[in-house]
């Protein structure tokens, strides 16, 4: 249907034994085949969709920079009722059934942090000091010596990347579209993206892919943005986001 | 759609919390999370006028001469740009004057982490006699008591006269509102992809690569510090010691948490270089000091607890050799291997983490250490690279590349837009 002139070699790369190393640090461009949307006659808009099948001309519309954030709504239910028609058994969660939250970060307290409240003093034993500061005082190693304070910083970091990644996805701009469409607006709450069945073959892509190589095609077509690097920050947080709301669900590597 | 994508539109969720948590703004790219962690009570404006005035205060010090500020300068990013603090009567201390800037984060306070808390830092600089000389806290008081500024201030603050427990809360109420966020790093993480030059940008990659300096200095948009606040032996202090020997003398001197007296071992004799191992007695942090923040570092040399490292290509000279072996060398200190192009980028890099407040200081500070980038005292090219040496270390990998140019923390060779 589409063009997809780059799949033959990529998946040549693979059976060569190019190897892992080939793989690993090939560039976004070149480990993705492209999504080729056929052009309107009329120079309309043309959208498509993650299955790299269905598209939409949006009629009367030549400028995609004009498409509002409601107009990029809009084109998305189409997109998704074509799509249903289609594929009428897929699985594909109604938006009531939501999956797993993750749950929300909630940073400590001030009067719960672990602050020691005198300090020690000029009478103070310092292994008793160190022993009611719990291990914030390190004592001998460098490795291992983990405080409250170190739990607190690393749960509340690992908040901020869902949160980064909460963000990310739902905003059209950073994921840089074109077209005004966010991945919220076909997966609400990211449901549908089933993160836990990845590494699984992928038609589209024609090859094994990774989650991150679905988000890039999704970046692709139907938000019309750039790829983004593998290590992009932007694709590290939505990652995060992905997994984290699916906390508690099984992994399930190569599922469909 | 949902409320937090208005919320995290200037991204590292810098504004998110500041609501709910009692923070105050902070600068870009401080944590209001780390703030809540670390931050007991926020300070009052009250409070933090009377800290400000004893802070730059020199009649807290013996003969009027030295103030806090003498050696934390506020116009010179609260650093003193000396290598080692010089007190009352021109008496050079042992150790480097680090920033008070971000203090307020650290989890414990010194080279050695001998304070816990700001309070309990700021009572020790007033006593100890090359720094600011006072004869004892009583002493202080009196004096403090008998400016009428302060008595009434005071009075106003607490309804009683000052004790010295008041002082240093005001002190440490002050210290509190020295924070350091802005720099042309943080626009970048903010996403202003042309906050950073290319050479800045790469040496960021490198930061967290090849050059393995997350290892101890890991920053994140929760803890961006730069610094794990953590003690480990780089070799800085093997520069001139004999640990062994010199640990065995001081087991037989420390007293077990006498805070005064360490802080006199510190500052004043040779037992200065054991670090940590003053504090804990254990063997395994003989020579280990905190790792340092590196916001403002650039302009808050010169460098180590020694202040031994004047540039930061001296800093970078000594870590890409691996440190300087001695028996307690952390095991994180490895030869790096890297190339002189690469040493530039980890400069620059250094030199972006600086608050815009101090732009004028950087340009000077960052032309003073150019002029100084071929007398290299630190530089070991041999050793660095794996031709020369055995320091059980795993060799540098020639062939690790800088993911930057592999494009991978955004577009370099050809910007957007
Ligand atoms: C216009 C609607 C629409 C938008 C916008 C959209 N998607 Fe999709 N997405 C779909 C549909 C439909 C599928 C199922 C395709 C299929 O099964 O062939 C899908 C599939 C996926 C999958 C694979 C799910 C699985 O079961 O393995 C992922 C991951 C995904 N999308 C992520 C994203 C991300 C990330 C974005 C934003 C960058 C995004 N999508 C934007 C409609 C959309
Ligand atoms: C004579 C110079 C000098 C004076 C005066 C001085 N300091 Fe310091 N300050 C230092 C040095 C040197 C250190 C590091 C000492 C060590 O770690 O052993 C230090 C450490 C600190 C630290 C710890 C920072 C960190 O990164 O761990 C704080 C906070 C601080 N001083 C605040 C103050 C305050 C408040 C005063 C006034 C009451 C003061 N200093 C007076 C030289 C000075
Ligand atoms: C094993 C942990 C560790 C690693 C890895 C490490 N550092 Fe450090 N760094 C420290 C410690 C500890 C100190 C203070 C040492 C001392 O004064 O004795 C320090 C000090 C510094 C200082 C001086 C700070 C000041 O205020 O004087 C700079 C600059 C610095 N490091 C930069 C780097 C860079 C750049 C890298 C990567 C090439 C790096 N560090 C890797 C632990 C580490």
């Amino acid at each position: 249907m589409h063009v997809r002139n780059k799949l033959g070699l990529a998946a040549l790369g693979l059976g060569l034994g190019l190897g892992l190393s080939a793989w690993q640090t090939a560039s976004a461009d070149s480990s993705n085949p492209q999504h080729r949307v056929p052009r309107s006659s009329d120079g309309d808009v043309v959208i498509a969709l993650c299955d790299g099948q269905t598209t939409l001309e949006v009629e009367g519309v030549k400028d995609p920079s004009s498409i509002s954030r409601e107009k990029a709504q809009a084109i998305s239910d189409e997109l998704m009722t074509a799509w249903r028609k289609k594929n009428p058994d897929a699985r594909w969660d109604p938006p009531t059934r939501l999956v797993a939250q993750a749950n929300p970060p909630r940073p400590p307290p001030a009067s719960s942090a672990p602050v020691k409240a005198g300090g020690q003093t000029a009478s103070s034993d310092p292994d008793e000091a160190a022993r009611r500061a719990g291990a914030n005082v390190q004592d001998g190693h460098t490795y291992g010596a983990f405080s409250a304070r170190d739990e607190a910083i690393w749960k509340a970091s690992a908040e901020q990347a869902v949160k980064e990644g909460h963000r990310v996805f739902h905003d059209a701009k950073t994921l840089g579209s074109t077209v005004a469409i966010s991945c919220d607006m076909c997966h609400p709450d990211g449901s549908n993206t089933h993160p836990e069945t990845y590494p699984k073959y992928q038609v589209q892509l024609g090859r094994v892919a990774l989650l991150r190589d679905m988000i890039n095609w999704c970046i692709e077509n139907p938000v019309r943005g750039k790829p983004l690097a593998e290590d992009d920050p932007r694709m590290k947080a939505m990652e995060a986001y992905l997994y984290a709301q699916r906390k508690g669900v099984k992994l399930e590597y190569g599922k469909h | 759609m949902k409320a937090i994508s208005f919320a995290g539109a200037l991204t590292l969720a810098t504004a998110a919390f500041a609501g709910d948590s009692g923070a105050p703004k902070l600068p870009l790219g401080l944590s209001p999370q780390l703030y809540q962690l670390t931050v007991p009570a926020p300070p009052t404006p009250a409070q933090v006028a009377l800290g400000e005035r004893l802070f730059n205060d020199k009649r807290l010090s013996a003969d009027d001469s030295v103030s806090c500020a003498t050696c934390h300068d506020p116009a010179k990013a609260f650093a003193d740009g000396k290598p080692q603090a010089v007190g009352i009567k021109n008496q050079v201390g042992q150790r480097n004057s680090p920033t008070v800037l971000n203090a307020l984060f650290l989890a414990t306070q010194f080279w050695d982490g001998r304070a816990g808390t700001l309070e309990d830092q700021a009572k020790l600089p007033i006593l100890n006699p090359i720094e600011m000389g006072m004869p004892s806290p009583e002493a202080v008081v009196a004096k403090v008591r008998a400016i009428p500024e302060y008595r009434d201030g005071f009075k106003q603050l607490n309804g009683r006269e000052a004790t010295y427990d008041d002082i240093a809360s005001a002190i440490a109420a002050f210290e509190r509102t020295a924070l350091a966020g802005n720099s042309r790093f943080d626009r970048f993480i903010a996403g202003d992809s042309k906050a950073l030059s290319a050479q800045e940008k790469r040496g960021w990659a490198l930061f967290n690569g090849k050059a393995r300096c997350n290892t101890c200095h890991a920053g994140n948009a929760i803890s961006p510090l730069f610094s794990d606040q953590k003690f480990h032996n780089i070799g800085i202090a093997a520069h001139k010691q004999d640990f062994v020997q010199l640990a065995t003398e001081a087991l037989r001197i420390v007293r077990a948490g006498d805070e005064q007296q360490i802080d006199r071992l510190a500052l004043e004799t040779k037992f200065s270089e054991l670090g940590r191992f003053l504090v804990t007695r254990k063997e395994n942090d003989i020579g280990s000091f905190k790792t340092p923040t590196l916001r403002n570092i650039g302009v808050t040399g010169p460098y180590m607890h020694d202040g031994s490292l004047t540039t930061l290509w001296d800093v970078m000279d000594h870590y890409n050799k691996g440190g300087v072996p001695n028996p307690f060398l952390d095991g994180g200190m490895q030869r790096l291997g890297l190339t002189e192009p690469e040493i530039d980028e980890l400069v620059a890099f250094m030199f972006a983490l600086t608050s815009e407040d101090f732009q004028a200081l950087e340009k000077k500070e960052l032309a003073r250490q150019r002029a100084r980038k071929n007398n290299r005292p630190e530089r070991d090219t041999a050793v660095a690279m794996g031709k020369k040496g055995h320091l059980g270390d795993l060799a540098p990998n020639p062939d690790i590349k800088n993911p930057a140019e592999m494009g991978l923390y955004g577009p370099i060779a050809n910007p957007e837009k």
